[in-house]
């Protein structure tokens, strides 16, 4: 498991959450692997200090949305259902964060074609043409 | 894993009533963190539930059963105040302490005390406050208790000491047993507990799942292009639990159902209208001090 796993219980994104998405970011990256066992929900609640309970509800959401699979008596693992996962949760990531993006820039009073304008700019800034 | 059952209690010292209608439910097996300002009542709830106090009325419950001293072993108590013998040695209180309790680990408290730097040779009088609690912290988490009761267990320590109790509480949860704990330092209750209880005045004025109270307990701000708003009802809205209005801006406290008060909001039409999170030390504030968690707050039917 990386050790890149971290909380910030002082924020108001609740720690569950805080854990899905960076589990998920994990798998993206490929820090994790595709059929790579997780932590115990004990061992990873005494690295991070907080709740079993919390990192038990991170787990079973986790597993709710078929990124992981928990075997009774062996573990958690990366689910093992091929390169599929990858792209999915890569997906998941990506519009979670353009929709953020997107509710900023509609809270100020941005229209549809000047926030399509700054898209199409900051795409080219990112994802310049010549790479895909 | 008992369920600890917290009902009516009341308990008034010199005409004061410290604790006032006080019931809440602790499920067996997880951190219960209780906040709540100096004064709130945490302190005399703890000593209710140990039989430390009597109740004036109300009833505590460990899995539907009134506490009886054979159940004296399952539970430890590490109060607020320090309870040790100021001519004793801290070796002297780990040998009475395992005299008195047929649980209780010498080896695991020897660890414990090794790992807080405390002086086994000292006596109390010679400790720090800081230390006071370490040494009653270890006895504690030594006593192979299922029900941990800790008032102000970190104070007095250092962050990395501060720390280390708190693995020690989700090392206990871990095994399945329960840990009930007020502090001072939202913090740490942030991290650690699973539920939280807000005590004020003797009451309980708030409780639940703290990544629930997170989750739903948002503030919904929207700006108006000119100060003649109004806001269609949404203040009305069962779910906003304050409203503060301060010229062209007005921010609601909402329980319940952000996303939805955020778009009544801007088809009122408020401009720039945001969701923000609350972070538990905002969630405490907002509930004990409505009057003073930020500028202009007040109570919704003075002010729309």
């Amino acid at each position: 498991m990386p050790a890149v796993l971290t909380v910030d219980p002082r924020s108001g994104v609740p720690i569950y959450l805080q854990i899905i998405e960076q589990i998920k970011r994990s798998i993206a990256l490929g820090v994790l692997q595709v059929g790579e066992q997780l932590p115990t929900v004990k061992q990873l609640a005494i690295d991070l200090t907080v709740n079993p309970n919390t990192v038990g509800r991170a787990y079973r959401e986790l597993e709710r949305e078929q990124v992981i699979e928990t075997a009774p008596g062996r573990g958690s693992f990366v689910r093992a259902n091929g390169a599929t996962e990858l792209p999915r949760v890569a997906a998941e990531i990506g519009r979670d964060a353009l929709d953020v993006a997107l509710r900023e820039a509609k809270s100020v009073n941005l229209g549809r074609e000047e926030v399509r304008e700054l898209f199409e700019t900051a795409l080219t800034r990112w994802f310049p043409s010549f790479e895909k | 894993m008992s369920t600890i059952t917290i009902s009516n209690l009341r308990k008034i010292y010199a005409g004061v009533p410290a604790v006032d209608g006080f019931s809440l439910e602790i499920p067996g097996g997880s951190v219960f963190g209780i906040l709540g300002p100096n004064g709130a009542g945490k302190t005399t709830t703890f000593k209710c539930m140990l039989g430390l106090a009597r109740a004036d009325s109300g009833e505590v419950l460990y899995d539907g059963k009134a506490l009886v001293p054979q159940m004296f072993e399952q539970i430890a108590y590490v109060p607020e105040r320090s309870v040790l013998y100021e001519w004793m040695t801290v070796d002297e209180h780990v040998e009475m302490t395992r005299r008195a309790f047929s649980r209780f680990d010498a080896a695991r408290a020897a660890e414990l005390l090794a790992q807080f730097n405390i002086d086994k040779r000292k006596r109390a009088r010679a400790l720090s406050k800081g230390m006071r609690t370490a040494v009653m912290v270890a006895l504690a988490f030594s006593r192979n208790a299922e029900i941990l009761v800790l008032d102000e267990p970190t104070g007095g320590l250092d962050p990395v000491n501060q720390r280390h109790v708190l693995s020690l509480m989700i090392n206990e949860a871990a095994k399945g047993n329960s840990v009930v704990f007020s502090s001072h330092q939202i913090g740490q209750v942030e991290r650690a507990a699973e539920h939280i209880a807000v005590m004020d005045r003797g009451r309980l004025i708030l409780q639940g799942l703290v990544d629930d109270l997170k989750a739903d307990r948002k503030i919904v701000e929207g700006i108006f292009p000119d100060v003649n708003f109004t806001l269609d009802g949404i203040a009305n809205d069962s779910r906003v639990a304050r409203a503060d209005r301060t010229e062209r801006i007005v921010r609601l406290l909402v329980t319940a159902g952000a996303d939805e008060i955020a778009a009544r909001l801007s088809g009122a039409g408020a401009v720039g209208v945001r969701v923000l999170d609350l972070n538990l030390e905002d969630i405490f504030l907002y509930a004990v001090s409505p009057a003073t968690a930020t500028t202009d707050v007040v109570a919704k039917e003075n002010s729309l």
